[in-house]
């Protein structure tokens, strides 16, 4: 495979969901990923996850005492480019650059959202809960599969009223995107110069789903299956990269983490509980409003002290007053 | 009463029935004859009131010295609208059937009494003891007259601190009592902790139901806890709590949440990233508590032992499964002189895995132990958790949060310090010495001081780290701290107002010397 610039010879974690149908791991967003480490030639092992189904910065991959999360940045395979740990494009020209981000975009946009029409509202709820929640106790997988299946229509705009032209919306771009990645890529083993670039992570990604996860019923399936030169380019690359045989993972040592989990939107976070868009970490506060802190704290506390204190001691005087009033002499009865 | 001529009211004997409300008390007696003298005394001194009270002391003096034989004929309950019948009886049946004598029947209408009121459906009690029926002498009526509460509806708010909880909490609720007769209390409640954490619940409390003899709860919560500070997760629970089982001393109940951890900053370090997500907690937990020191807030004698086991893992495969249990043992002895007293008090507990090759296996942050925190040494009784000198959760294992580059171009690197990761094996130990202070008006208002002592370690089990477990290492990690400080047992909150200096810590530790607030329950 081609070289990719790398920094060094790290050893890289990537954690995506569980693997499934014949492929490295099932869920569409976390395969490009590791098509992509595979395409580079990076060495890496693999985690899988399994209790977070709504989490949209999964996949992740961790590289020293840094990590790369799905929710940042545009991605793990932006973050990875952005931070020099692995760049596939690094080699190509600057001609190639236009037409790379322009089928990129289109890859990322159109086909992405036809694989989340098909999964989570077209078939039905079978591969989307054995990919993601069939690992999870029964009533929190069911109301999870609900709730993103509530989010992708959010997302997709999908309602009642528009859903079947919004149906053939989805299915039109996604034919346009095939029939414009087929005449693209041609004879060639790869799209772009004859050398793997995060297109072909993200395309490969997309079409082994498509074939291997999808039924045979599936509207993105028989259309896919007309470009022979897609078709062909999937299988031929599968068994170059040898995603027959299950990658070299382990399992997360948690007892309880079985279950995988649906991945939001790339581009968009989830409405789920996990996310929170473009947080950024902390500045330190200065020493001063450190102190100022503390000293406020401490003032109130012993505001609060004293409060109490009076209180208690007004009580125990007026006791001993009433105390004395209430005497009574028995004797005299 | 006894059958006799009537009497008018201000000459009747005052002492022909027995009324336990906490008030007045007379007693009665079935015999006709001795009735049958007093009313003939009587209308021999009724103009002597000083006579009148010597007859009076005698008959107490007899009642109560000697053995009177009465037999209690029959229970009448009498107030009671709303409230069944069978709650009433089912909860002073067995107090009348044995006594034999006054006194004993005396007794046993006083805890009767305390039982009813213990209900918390009544605005009073009372319970007389009445003659019965003329045929059958040497028997009784008790008769028991309730008033049932006026408004069903009442309202809460107050400062507490619970032994599980990491500090103190406002918290506020409201009950609806009786609603269906049976005693059953319905309240909703919701409560706010400083160490921001945010739970509602609403639930049911019934003292028996049907032939469940201990009272039964159920309830539904949502709590919210943000350990974002310490440990970088935020922790949401959402379930169903049922008490099976309640006395004095034991505490069976089921726990089903549904927790879900999440890390919204995205700087957690990588053992708490993969601890986030939902999890499925089905839990047994058994508690025995044993509590005979003499205060629950300055204890000076006596001693308290709780047990806390949990087993969860009961839903089915794909929830959590670990076994968590606690000890917690203290002790207190007065040392002769200024009202000085020692406590000292031994904690322990641990949490395992449960499954195959369950020493490889992770458990999960929430359900480790953690030390640290402001609660009181010595009123918290519930497992390892405080040591005073040290932040919440401020000890033991961490991991390194992320490293974020800030900017490529300088190289500079930007990392948040650690994450707390919590231990499977928590030990604490302190000892105490609570004095009076020198003026009077602090003796008066119970206002004390207190010299402390405390130590603590956490350790890690799981994952493979028990085969590297050392009891001597363990030791010798110990961390410790002392202290002087001030109590003030006020009508609100307890609050300690504790001078800390720490012995020993290490460098990940959050150990600070310096002046700390406690707040805690008064009750």
């Amino acid at each position: 495979m081609a070289d990719s610039r790398s920094s060094g010879d790290r050893h890289l974690l990537l954690v995506a969901r569980k693997p499934r149908f014949g492929l490295p791991t099932a869920c569409p967003s976390c395969l490009p990923v590791y098509l992509y480490l595979k395409l580079a030639n990076a060495d890496f092992s693999v985690e899988f996850d399994s209790s977070f189904s709504d989490a949209d910065h999964i996949p992740y991959v961790e590289y020293g005492e840094s990590v790369a999360l799905n929710n940042e940045k545009g991605g793990v395979i932006e973050v990875l480019k952005e931070d020099d740990i692995l760049d596939l494009n690094a080699k190509h020209t600057s001609l190639a650059i236009p037409d790379l981000v322009s089928t990129k975009a289109m890859v990322s946009s159109w086909l992405y959202e036809a694989i989340l029409y098909e999964l989570w509202i077209a078939i039905g709820g079978d591969i989307a809960h054995d990919i993601y929640f069939s690992d999870l106790p029964w009533p929190i997988g069911k109301i999870l599969h609900w709730k993103k299946i509530y989010d992708v229509k959010k997302l997709l705009g999908v309602t009642k009223v528009n859903c079947e032209a919004r149906e053939l919306e989805i299915y039109k771009k996604a034919n346009e995107a095939y029939d414009a990645l087929s005449l693209k890529l041609g004879d060639q083993v790869f799209f772009f110069d004859n050398r793997p670039t995060d297109v072909d992570a993200l395309f490969l990604g997309h079409a082994l789903f498509v074939l291997h996860a999808l039924p045979e019923t599936s509207e993105l399936r028989r259309n896919l299956l007309k470009h022979d030169s897609l078709v062909k380019y999937a299988e031929h690359l599968k068994a170059e990269l040898q995603l027959d045989s299950t990658p070299s993972s382990t399992q997360p040592s948690s007892s309880s983490k079985d279950a995988s989990t649906p991945s939001a939107p790339r581009r968009k976070p989830s409405s789920g509980w996990g996310s929170k868009p473009n947080p950024k970490p902390k500045k330190e506060k200065t020493e001063e409003q450190k102190k100022f802190r503390r000293r406020a704290k401490y003032f109130l506390a012993a505001q609060l002290v004293a409060v109490l204190v009076f209180l208690s001691l007004m009580g125990v005087s007026s006791e001993s007053e009433i105390d004395d009033e209430d005497a009574v002499d028995y004797d005299e009865e | 009463m006894a059958n006799s001529e009537p009497v008018p009211p201000d000459q009747a004997p005052p002492s022909d029935s027995e009324e336990i409300n906490g008030t007045d008390e007379t007693f009665e007696e079935g015999e006709d004859t001795e009735y049958e003298e007093v009313e003939e005394e009587e209308e021999e001194d009724e103009l002597d009131p000083v006579k009148e009270r010597e007859r009076l002391k005698s008959i107490f003096r007899r009642l109560s010295t000697d053995p009177v034989h009465v037999r209690v004929h029959d229970v009448v309950i009498k107030g009671n609208t709303k409230t069944k019948d069978a709650i009433i009886e089912a909860e002073i049946s067995d107090l009348f059937k044995t006594p034999k004598t006054v006194q004993e029947l005396v007794a046993a209408a006083s805890i009767a009494n305390a039982r009813l009121k213990q209900l918390d459906v009544f605005d009073s009690v009372s319970i007389t003891l009445d003659a019965g029926p003329t045929e059958l002498p040497g028997t009784t009526n008790v008769v028991i007259e309730v008033v049932e509460a006026s408004s069903p509806l009442t309202g809460n708010v107050g400062v507490f601190s619970k032994p599980e909880s990491r500090s103190w909490s406002l918290e506020g609720s409201l009950k609806l009592k009786n609603l269906f007769g049976h005693a059953d209390i319905w309240d909703t409640s919701g409560i706010f902790g400083w160490d921001q954490s945010l739970e509602i619940s609403t639930g049911v409390w019934l003292p028996r139901f049907r032939s469940v003899p201990t009272p039964l709860s159920a309830r539904a919560f949502l709590l919210s806890q943000d350990w974002l500070k310490f440990s970088s997760y935020k922790e949401r629970l959402m379930g169903l709590n049922f008490g099976l089982l309640s006395t004095n001393n034991h505490d069976l109940s089921y726990n089903l949440t549904w927790r879900t951890l999440t890390d919204p900053t995205r700087m957690s370090s990588p053992s708490i990233r993969r601890q986030l997500g939902h999890n499925m907690l089905s839990a047994l937990k058994y508690c025995y508590k044993i509590d005979r020191r003499d205060s629950h807030l300055r204890p000076k004698s006596g001693y308290a032992f709780s047990s806390t086991s949990q087993v969860s893992g009961l839903w089915d495969l794909r929830g959590l499964k670990f076994f968590r249990q606690e000890f917690d043992l203290r002790a207190a002895t007065p040392l002769g002189f200024w009202n000085t007293a020692l406590n000292v008090g031994l904690s322990a507990g641990v949490t395992l895995p449960l499954g195959r090759d369950f020493t490889k296996l992770s458990t999960s942050v929430p359900d480790r132990f953690f030390l640290g925190g402001h609660s009181s040494l010595v009123c918290s009784l519930g497992g390892p958790s405080s040591l005073l000198g040290f932040q919440t959760r401020g000890l033991g294992p961490t991991d390194m949060r992320r490293v974020v580059n800030s900017n490529k171009d300088e190289g500079s690197v930007q990392s948040d310090g650690h994450d707390f990761v919590g231990g499977d094996l928590a030990v604490t130990a302190f000892a105490d010495v609570s004095f009076d202070l020198p003026l009077k008006i602090f003796r008066d208002a119970g206002i004390h001081g207190h010299a402390f002592i405390c130590a603590g370690n956490l350790a890690k089990l799981s994952e493979g780290e028990i085969k590297n477990f050392s009891p001597e290492r363990f030791l010798k990690t110990f961390r410790s701290s002392a202290g002087v400080g001030v109590i003030l047992p006020t009508k609100f909150c307890r609050v300690e107002i504790n001078y800390c200096h720490v012995l020993k810590q290490f460098e990940q530790d959050r150990g600070k010397n310096g002046i700390q607030f406690s707040f805690s329950s008064p009750l």
